[in-house]
């Protein structure tokens, strides 16, 4: 399909037909953060590095309640919640976040059966991608997938080239999207103008790395985990502000003779995360912790599902409240290691 | 010698005699604009300690841990001080195992300072007598201290800690350019509706990644209330009521321990004014017990003795 062009005061007019049809998200300055919110749940900004939330928790609530019941007796009824069953569509995602998503699809289509209330929401979602053109100090996209030349999960992307955005549509649904009337068909001064964005983004970012290949020779007793463990708080910052991080605890709340039983964000930097019933704990220090985080992220994903699962948001990296840079820690395992030192694989 | 050089002579000083066996303080972050926390075991490493104003973190949250494998020296800040007195006021170490360095700064980046630069093009962060001077490939830019240093550093008047073994930096009393309540003050012109709908909302964006606790000095408990599983206290979930009750909890626990760090609100990723509500409740906290956070080894915790003259009475 061509490309196509909408100017920038035509946006709005655009989003609020999109509207009537169906839920809209986009990126809302709300209380001093950047996050995805319903249109009209604040100033839509759409001139950022990076929201401070990813999309995660538009498919994986923070806290999603599975069923509720009640007893009475030895009578139990329980009440499932129900599907998604509304549409929506999510304006403004960073190439990022729109790849993170083909992630978190293998973790939860990896076992039978698929996890449904995640991909019920996923199903009803439309992405309308917008391209940095102004990547931060901590994004480093092109090593890990270069989505802004190699877009992932998008219908629709756009570029922001002045006065206009520049509009390519990847699937059927982002070109139905492309045909409403605020859009032109693209001009070859357009294309260029695009094309110029492109490479000065890129000229900010780091040059691709090989991940795929140094992981497999990562130190499992690299002197950097001690040191990243004296120095990490233990929070939970790096996990939840990961767009592909999707770990979950499942927790009642009882409330009498009836309750409710939900699943809530949990993160594997949490001490009890992995703290079984009977005392043992098979992550006992900030140590395997920290380990666990960047492992998981360069070496198990590409075991596990054949891609990375890091997609170079930078997140983590920004909003470490003691600098653990995961950028900086991948770069010193892939060092040559020392010929005498083993390689351990979990 | 710069505050920066006699740091390091100091802490070579102390690792090469024995004294201690680790050095907590800052060296270079990442990238220029970030400091990262750094543990010097040998004179040799000493000369990685920097100081500069993007030296944020509040270093006495890693000494009940640190203390353990041996007596520990820490880069401490005046309001940081303040953490250590508590620490050893209530047991969690001991006044022995701590070589406090306090060191007086001229004030702390804020990080909003350096939003209108291009963070990849600064290379170096520096204290001006003004200000803080930010280099760049187009040269340096000085931004005047009301606009760059943290509103703590602000209201600072550099008083005399009660504990210091080594003292760096400037420590003449100077007048504070805010006055550290002011915010508080604009917050109690709300009415108690307004109060609950300003609160609400900012929990409302609470994800319970615990940043606020990691970060705290106060917040030393081998087992946080919110993290018991067998009996729930606090539930795991992030609706309002459940964000509201950690939040307030944690606050109530912290009274007392509160010196007006700023790093739990600083750690927050949604950008929750959790300062507000530490300040709020040192105000409570001098109004009815009479002290100040850390400004004495004499004052009793509030939370580790009770007085006979007690203002709220035991109940019947």
């Amino acid at each position: 399909m061509e490309a196509k062009v909408i100017a920038k005061q035509d946006i709005s007019a655009w989003l609020s037909s999109l509207a009537e049809k169906m839920e809209v998200l986009a990126p809302v300055e709300d209380g001093g953060v950047i996050r995805y919110r319903p249109l009209g749940e604040g100033e839509m900004n759409l001139n950022f590095s990076g929201p401070a939330k990813s999309l995660r928790d538009h498919f994986t609530p923070e806290t999603e309640t599975l069923f509720r019941y009640k007893y009475e007796g030895l009578k139990a009824e329980l009440e499932e919640s129900p599907a998604e069953e509304h549409d929506r569509l999510i304006f403004g995602v960073r190439a990022c976040d729109a790849a993170a998503l083909k992630y978190v699809d293998a973790v939860y289509s990896m076992v039978e059966p698929r996890d449904e209330p995640y991909f019920a929401r996923r199903e009803r979602t439309t992405i309308v991608g917008l391209f940095c053109n102004n990547p931060a100090w901590s994004c480093f996209c092109t090593e890990v997938g270069n989505f802004l030349t190699n877009p992932q999960e998008m219908d629709a992307g756009l570029t922001d080239i002045g006065d206009k955005y520049y509009a390519e549509a990847y699937t059927a649904k982002g070109e139905e999207l492309l045909s409403a009337a605020q859009f032109e068909p693209a001009g070859a001064e357009d294309a260029a103008a695009v094309e110029k964005v492109k490479q000065k983004a890129l000229s900010r970012l780091p040059a691709k790395g090989a991940h795929e290949e140094a992981c497999l020779s990562y130190n499992w007793d690299s002197p950097i985990f001690p040191e990243l463990a004296e120095k990490c708080l233990g929070c939970g910052v790096c996990a939840y502000s990961c767009p592909t991080c999707h770990c979950f605890d499942i927790q009642e709340c009882a409330q009498g003779k009836k309750g409710s039983r939900f699943r809530c964000w949990d993160t594997c930097q949490f001490e009890k995360f992995t703290l079984m019933g009977h005392g043992h704990n098979p992550r006992p220090s900030k140590k395997e912790r920290t380990r666990q985080r960047v492992f998981h992220k360069f070496k198990y994903s590409i075991e596990r599902y054949k891609m990375l699962g890091c997609v170079g948001c930078g997140r983590c990296i920004s909003a470490c409240p003691v600098n653990i840079d995961i950028h900086a820690v991948v770069a010193e395992l892939e060092k040559p290691a020392p010929a005498s030192e083993g390689v351990n694989n979990e | 010698m710069s505050m920066e050089q006699e740091l390091r002579e100091k802490a070579k000083e102390l690792l090469s005699s024995g004294k201690v066996k680790v050095v907590i303080g800052y060296g270079e972050g990442s990238i220029p604009i970030k400091s990262t926390p750094i543990f010097v075991k040998t004179p040799e490493q000493a000369d990685c300690l920097v100081l500069n104003p993007t030296c944020t973190n509040n270093l006495t949250v890693y000494l009940p841990q640190a203390v353990k494998s041996g007596p520990v020296a820490v880069v401490a800040k005046p309001c940081e001080v303040k953490n250590i007195v508590e620490l050893v006021k209530e047991n969690q170490i001991k006044r022995e195992d701590v070589t406090v360095i306090a060191v007086s700064t001229p004030g702390i980046l804020n990080d909003a300072a350096l939003a209108e630069f291009d963070l990849l093009d600064v290379k170096k962060i520096s204290w001006k007598a003004d200000g803080v001077a930010v280099t760049t490939s187009q040269g340096d830019t000085v931004i005047p201290r009301d606009a760059a240093f943290q509103k703590k550093c602000l209201s600072c008047t550099a008083a005399q800690p009660a504990i210091a073994d080594i003292k760096i930096g400037d420590w003449a009393e100077r007048a504070p350019l805010q006055d550290k309540f002011a915010d508080v003050e604009e917050y109690e012109k709300l009415s108690a509706e307004e109060k609950r709908a300003f609160w609400a909302g900012q929990f409302s964006k609470c994800i319970r990644c615990y940043a606020c606790r990691q970060a705290c000095p106060g917040c030393y408990c081998n087992e946080c209330f919110v993290d018991k599983n067998g009996q729930i206290w606090a539930s795991k979930d992030t609706g309002a009521e459940s964000n509201w009750f950690f939040h307030m909890t944690r606050m109530m626990h912290t009274a007392g321990r509160c010196t007006g760090c700023g790093e739990c609100e600083r750690a927050c990723p949604m950008g929750i004014p959790l300062s507000l509500m530490g300040k709020k409740m040192s105000l409570l906290v001098k109004e009815l017990f009479g002290t100040q956070p850390g400004e004495s080894m004499e004052d009793a915790p509030v939370f580790g003795c009770y007085q006979t003259n007690d203002p709220d009475p035991c109940p019947e």
